[in-house]
């Protein structure tokens, strides 16, 4: 056993039955339940699996060195699309967006892509098939996404803080691309000392981007040339392009 | 068409139904300062939250029990003045069917019923608020900057913002008669219809003596029965009752199928269904009546995450609220859609 996964397990042990007034408005609160080693095709990690005190969802904490105790711990919210992640969806950039945070990571000497679960039950996925389908007639209007709950950002940040805190990062870069989410991570409690820009690499799919000034206005261009906004709550932004 | 009210248009929001939704929203609306009437076409609040009297002795014939998980909900419950709180009920539940809200019993979740009925809960939010009963709404029009709404008998009701907080199809019965053109208003009401899949429920409310062999349990989901949904004892909520009472939940499938058939020949179903797994007592009532829920419940799945609210020329305004547009549908989901739309109704301004 190497010592990352030594300390890693302590605080599972120490963490276990842990219990607090939780953050944000909902009192959002996640425990550690348990750790291991997760070789990924972009390198190497551990997975630590937390549990939720409000709805049950799991969400993971995907950790690249050691991160404990750490300053400046580059970090990465994710959050869970099963249409992008796992299926490989063209609606949408979340796997693009997902290979190169872990890629990234992978090669500092620390980080974590915090991996946020929006859609294990009920409603989520449901209703995000349905924003799509309002999306395929042009019907993809403000108002209906956020009564299809797409994007609900307040419960991401509140796992993610707590995320952070439970490992003990004294510090973290945020990757990304949403100086927003500095902002709200910070207001939950995070000590958040930088941004680290989010940059893709070009693929067939966003090769366009480069050409188009589509992205400035911060949505994302879908595989029939629909403009909707980004699933990762962020402008895309492509190796080559000027950052945002 | 004449105006209903004097002031017209209205000074401040209608509230389309004044149901747990409409109440919560228009009392929210109230407390911020923003003049608020309720138009409903019952005869009184509550809408599925329904409460009659049979020879003086109160009868819920739609929701059974009030439970929910969110705190200020769970308050909500716990501060109706002068009612008679039956906390945890039901406590005695029978058979491992599935109840009408599968986090009914979920180990998180709190249930109350009242003594004086289920409606105690929507008399007391109602409290202060100026509500017209028997006012049925028969059509919505855009005019100008403002929202024009037909009654039934002829009346009319304007104000630069409306809420429509009813069941889904309801909704779209006045949403649907708008003309097209509106990018936002078609989002929404493409979104209303993908939603509109609301359950019926046919319910015979039975009455039986007291000295019959009554029932050790407050609710009964039969897991062997495609033709009950539940059977509630609700004279077990009554101090003192006059008569036992059943009231005799069918499956929404079976209601479904059922439903154009005569009254008679229903009740008559549900009766032998009852007495087939309860006794043979329940076959045969001293009296019965019937209710028949068109818009009875939603199937978990069609919820959305929060209200509506659609803007239209010069700041009129339409929001829709009602069980679907929170997570877990039920009373406890039209309450906070109502006090969400509130809150985002209130973040405009109004008037
Ligand atoms: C048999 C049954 C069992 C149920 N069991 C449960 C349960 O166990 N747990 C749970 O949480 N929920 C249960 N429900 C669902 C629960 O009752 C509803 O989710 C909740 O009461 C809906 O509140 P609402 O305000 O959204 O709609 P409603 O209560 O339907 O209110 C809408 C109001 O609008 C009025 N209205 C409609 N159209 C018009 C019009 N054109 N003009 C004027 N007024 C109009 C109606 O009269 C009504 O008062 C049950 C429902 C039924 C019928
Ligand atoms: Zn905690
Ligand atoms: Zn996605």
């Amino acid at each position: 056993m190497n010592d990352t996964l030594i300390h890693l397990e302590e605080i599972v042990a120490h963490e276990r039955e842990h219990e607090c007034e939780g953050l944000g408005p909902r009192r959002l609160c996640v425990r550690p339940v348990s750790v291991a080693v997760l070789p990924t095709r972009f390198g190497d990690f551990h997975i630590m699996a937390f549990w939720n005190n409000r709805d049950g969802k799991e969400h993971v904490a995907i950790l690249h060195g050691d991160v404990v105790g750490r300053e400046n711990v580059p970090i990465r919210m994710h959050s869970e699309c099963l249409t992008g992640d796992a299926l490989g969806s063209l609606r949408c950039d979340c796997r693009d967006q997902l290979e190169a945070a872990l890629r990234k990571v992978g090669t500092l000497e620390c980080g974590a892509v915090l991996y946020l679960r929006q859609e294990g039950r009920g409603i989520g996925l449901i209703n995000k098939v349905r924003a799509y389908a309002l999306q395929d007639r042009g019907l993809d209007t403000v108002e209906a996404n956020r009564a299809l709950g797409f994007r609900d950002d307040e419960r991401d940040y509140a796992v993610a803080a707590h995320m952070i805190s439970t490992l003990g990062m004294k510090s973290v870069q945020v990757m990304t691309n949403n100086p927003d989410k500095m902002k709200q991570l910070q207001d939950l409690g995070v000590h958040v000392s930088g941004r680290i820009p989010h940059v893709m690499p070009p693929n067939v799919h966003n090769r366009f981007y480069l050409e188009t000034k589509a992205a400035r206005s911060g949505h994302y261009i879908d595989f029939s040339g629909r403009a909707h906004l980004p699933e990762q709550a962020e402008p895309v932004v492509i190796e080559g392009m000027p950052e945002p | 068409m004449n105006a209903i009210f004097p002031l017209d248009p209205h000074p401040g929001v209608l509230v389309v139904g004044a149901g747990i939704a409409g109440l919560a929203c228009a009392r929210d609306l109230a407390h911020r300062g923003i003049p608020v009437t309720l138009l409903d076409r019952g005869r009184g609040v509550g809408g599925r939250c329904a409460t009659r009297r049979v020879d003086g002795q109160p009868v819920d014939h739609g929701v059974a029990f009030l439970h929910g998980s969110d705190p200020a909900f769970l308050d909500a419950l716990h501060s109706v003045p002068g009612a008679t709180l039956l906390e945890g009920w039901p406590s005695r539940v029978e058979g491992t069917g599935a109840p009408c809200q599968p986090d009914a019993f979920a180990p998180n979740e709190r249930r109350v019923a009242f003594a004086e009925g289920v409606t105690a809960f929507p008399k007391m939010m109602v409290a202060g608020l100026d509500a017209r009963l028997v006012t049925t709404v028969v059509g919505l029009h855009a005019e100008d900057d403002l929202w024009r709404l037909d009654l039934a008998g002829g009346g009319t009701a304007r104000a630069r913002t409306v809420v429509l907080a009813m069941a889904t199809e309801e909704t779209l019965a006045l949403v649907d008669g708008l003309p097209p053109g509106d990018l936002e208003l078609e989002g929404a009401r493409h979104l209303l219809r993908m939603v509109a899949a609301s359950v019926p429920c046919l319910t015979v409310i039975a009455g039986y003596p007291t000295d019959v062999p009554a029932p050790a349990w407050d609710v009964a989901f039969p897991e062997t029965s495609s033709i009950l949904k539940d059977v509630v004892h609700d004279s077990a909520k009554r101090q003192d009752p006059r008569w036992t009472v059943l009231v005799i939940q069918a499956a929404a499938r079976w209601s479904r199928q059922h439903a154009g058939e005569p009254v008679a020949s229903w009740t008559q179903s549900l009766l032998s269904e009852g007495a087939r797994l309860y006794g043979e007592w329940v076959a045969h009532p001293a009296w019965t009546q019937v209710r028949h829920w068109q818009f009875g419940r939603i199937e978990s799945g069609n919820e959305l995450s929060g209200p509506l609210v659609v803007e239209g020329a010069g700041g009129r305004t339409l929001g829709i609220a009602g069980e679907v547009f929170a997570e877990g549908g039920g009373v406890q989901a039209a309450w906070t859609s109502g006090r969400l739309l509130a809150a985002r109704l209130a973040e405009r301004t109004i008037g």
